[in-house]
């Protein structure tokens, strides 16, 4: 059986996270991806860890190497012309084009959607940009920290009411860019979709900032519906909803019912505590939570993760673990439902990944191919499907264009 | 005249909170007739979660509900009254979509399982993004939106240097899953217009957050350690944190609303850019700053630099200085900050429809669009069961004489 979109050929441009992530959901659904990466360096992905043992190696990097996973590479440098036409030939036959070219240098390479359409008017092309393609910061320059704040969830998190002097605290990772990326993977198939009945390509541009702004929860409405500002600091409307620590690690406390803390209460063998006005509902808990988290932590600092967390959901309180990787790498849930795969790399060995976001019943999710060495495929590619004659490719390499 | 992508698919939508209401939204956006199931016996929960015009609760007053339901139609029925069944019943075999979020089983003990779905409608595509997935040892395990953060690993990745882990401060997992969930019904209804097939999809929300911490889990895969939390730090750039800048003078709510800078340097050029910004340009070439592993050694003082810099400015001052150097900058934004940034008004990123209850607010609009078919949030959120009429005659073919006899019964609550 193979993916749904084994009938699609995608070219990406992708450096880091947004666009190869698109492009990889793509991918492990069945569609061929050629990434085309810069000729020395490749993409910036491979300079970042975890590396095996520590030691940075360009085909070694984790991140690059979970990104990309079932992906061809051809390294072709767009800045130049003979490179730019190379990269017109890839589109000639592509179904899609997902890049992150940043828009200044979209304008320097002549990386425009109504010259691509020329080359190929059924060409979907996917730009995934910090801030879009229009609007006064359009060339402003975005890590992902930078996309996570401008989009209004990391001033949201971190510190506490006692801790007003630490800055907002960024969520672990890239997720911004894995936001944007999403986004993007999800409207490129409603434009394939389109194109089955319109039979025409078009240019989708995908904004990261509003890509996370549209995560806000409810609190972006606090400022148009009564011009409340949500803030990290200060005490949450209703408790306990908090991280504790156990013998053994960490759990979150989670009663948002009041049935679920009648069932914790009784739980901890109903102590007298537990009975006090001040915490008579979730919201009084709230206030009151400075007099209320002592008598909590306490009780929880006797109890192990597990088996607090087993004893929490055969109540039907929705405890969870703070789960460690080592945690992840080795529950039965996961294991029972296949959700970690192998893949075997020649350079960088065999290792686990995450897996499926979805599985799907007839069409699965499935890595074929591991993750490309730079310029592994040029050989492949350029020479075999485009035709470029063996001197033709030396005087390529020479010139640096691929 | 272009029509949006997905325009004559129909969804319909059982789904509740927020992971399958943002799944379903993407669909809105792109054209498709979602179609909410609701009970006014048992109403969304985010129907009665703040905020409210003037703090005044109403099932169709919340923001956050109007956020995430925008475009969308609803329908009430209450399943325990006979007839209401029927109604889901048939409304499924004109569908081409059907979305929940229910943990594992319960669809099926309302009649809704995907074998009996796929009675109504052959080809039907169906996802449920649950917790925990449809199979494993903890499938009916109870799963809320914020313990979903915890459970998926990122909070232990996540917190100050030194501290315990920490949350995301919203229920991330949730959206997460909702986009990845849009994402793969996408994927589905492509097979199924090339071959006729429809099939079921089965998202658990714990594993599509764990496709989004591929470094900390291969650092364990790898190398066996546990990554260690480093606050706002990234291990291969320098400087990379959130700085503050000058307090706004007022309290508001009583909360001191204080403002931060984002800053971030991926490599020495970009940091030699920075020291000029702040008029410092002599740390370019200072040994303790002027290469990636210098300024990781020494960044605690170089945090103190650059705090001391911009905390004599705005936040909106910083970032826009910095950016005039090259340097990745932004403001730390708050709720407000966004809702007024001229760059978003710029593009058009805000919606803003008349809602029968709460008048034309502003609400966050799609944030993609596309040249050959464009999508447009079409309509505002649905008051609860205010497509109930509409579409039991329109889509589902009742009679007049029907909807009132059910209507009657109560089934239609």
């Amino acid at each position: 059986m193979t993916g749904p979109l084994s009938d699609l050929k995608i070219v990406e441009v992708g450096e880091m996270v947004s666009a190869p992530y698109a492009s990889k959901l793509l991918a492990d659904m069945g569609a061929e991806v050629i990434k085309i990466e810069r000729p020395g360096a490749g993409d910036r992905a491979r300079t970042r860890g975890p590396f095996p043992g520590g030691t940075p190696h360009p085909d070694k990097s984790g991140l690059f190497l979970y990104l990309n996973a079932n992906k061809l590479a051809v390294t072709v440098d767009l800045a130049q012309r003979e490179g730019f036409e190379i990269f017109e030939k890839l589109l000639a036959s592509a179904d899609l084009l997902i890049h992150n070219v940043a828009p200044p240098d979209m304008d320097r390479v002549g990386l425009h959607y109504e010259r691509l359409r020329k080359v190929n008017p059924r060409l979907i092309m996917t730009s995934v940009l910090p801030y879009g393609l229009s609007g006064p910061k359009r060339d402003w320059r975005a890590e992902n920290l930078n996309l996570w704040c401008a989009g209004g969830v990391c001033y949201l998190n971190g510190g506490g009411p006692l801790s007003g002097d630490l800055p907002p605290l960024k969520t672990f990772g890239d997720q911004a860019f894995y936001q944007g990326g999403a986004h993007a993977a999800a409207a490129a198939m409603g434009a394939v979709l389109a194109r089955l009945r319109d039979q025409d390509g078009q240019h989708i541009e995908v904004s990261v900032q509003e890509s996370v702004a549209a995560e806000m929860e409810m609190v972006f409405e606090y400022w148009p519906y009564i011009k409340m500002i949500g803030s990290r600091l200060g005490q949450k409307p209703l408790q306990p909803v908090e991280i504790f620590e156990c013998k053994d690690g960490y759990i979150y406390v989670c009663c948002i019912e009041e049935h679920q803390w009648r069932a914790f209460v009784d739980l901890m063998g109903n102590p007298e505590w537990a009975t006090m006005e001040i915490f008579g509902d979730r919201l009084q808990r709230g206030i009151n939570w400075d007099a209320l988290k002592p008598f909590i932590a306490e009780w929880v600092s006797t109890q192990t993760v597990l088996d607090l967390y087993r004893k929490a959901q055969d109540r039907r309180v929705p405890f969870a673990p703070v789960s460690t990787m080592g945690d992840l790498l080795s529950s039965e849930h996961l294991k029972a439902r296949g959700f970690f795969v192998e893949i075997a790399q020649p350079v960088a060995g065999t290792h686990r990944y995450p897996g499926a976001p979805v599985k799907f019943g007839r069409t699965p999710w499935e890595i074929r191919l591991p993750a490309p060495t730079l310029g592994q495929h040029n050989q492949e590619i350029l020479g075999r499907r485009l035709g470029l004659a063996p001197a033709r490719l030396e005087e390529l390499k020479r010139k640096g264009v691929i | 005249m272009a029509k949006p992508p997905l325009e004559g698919i129909r969804v319909a939508d059982f789904s509740w909170v927020w992971a399958g209401p943002f799944c379903t939204l993407q669909l809105a956006h792109l054209g498709a007739d979602v179609i909410r199931i609701e009970t006014k016996t048992r109403p969304c929960v985010t129907r009665m979660l703040p905020p409210w015009p003037e703090n005044n609760m109403g099932l169709n007053r919340s923001g956050y509900f109007n956020q995430y339901n925008q475009g969308k139609r609803s329908i009430t029925l209450n399943f325990k009254v006979p007839g209401a069944v029927e109604v889901a019943q048939r409304l499924v075999a004109n569908s081409d979509v059907v979305v929940n979020n229910f943990a594992a089983g319960v669809m099926e003990r309302l009649g809704f399982g995907y074998e009996q779905c796929r009675r109504l409608k052959p080809d039907i595509v169906m996802i449920s993004l649950s917790g925990y997935g449809d199979t494993g040892p903890y499938s009916e395990y109870v799963a809320y939106g914020p313990a979903q953060v915890p459970l998926s690993g990122l909070s232990s990745l996540t917190g100050y240097k030194g501290w315990p882990p920490m949350h995301s401060g919203f229920s991330y997992a949730d959206p997460n899953a909702g986009i990845h969930g849009a994402f793969a019904v996408l994927c589905a209804l492509y097979h199924r217009a090339k071959t006729g097939e429809g099939q079921y999809l089965d998202m658990s929300q714990w594993e599509c957050a764990m496709d989004l911490i591929p470094e900390g889990l291969l650092e364990y895969a790898m190398n066996g350690r546990e990554p260690v939390r480093d606050g706002n730090r990234d291990a291969w750039m320098a400087p990379h944190g959130i700085f503050r800048c000058k307090d706004l003078p007022e309290k508001i709510m009583e909360l001191t609303i204080d403002a931060w800078v984002s800053i971030a340097c991926a490599d020495d050029a970009e940091f030699a850019r920075l020291a000029d910004a702040i008029g410092r340009p002599e740390l370019a070439t200072d040994a303790r700053f002027k290469t990636l592993d210098a300024r990781k050694r020494n960044e605690d003082e170089l945090e103190k630099i650059i705090t001391e810099w911009t905390s004599q400015r705005s936040e909106h001052d910083a970032a826009r200085e910095l950016q005039s150097h090259g340097v990745a900058a932004a403001v730390c934004a708050s709720n407000k900050d966004v809702a007024e940034d001229p760059h978003l008004i710029a593009r058009n990123a805000f919606v803003r429809l008349n809602h029968p209850e709460v008048g034309a607010q502003q609400h966050i609009g799609i944030p993609w669009q596309m040249s050959g078919t464009p999508c447009a949030v079409r309509a505002p959120a649905p008051c609860i069961g205010q497509h109930t009429d509409e579409v039991l005659t329109g889509v589902l073919g009742y009679s007049e004489a029907e909807l009132t006899k059910l209507r009657d019964a109560g089934a239609l609550e």
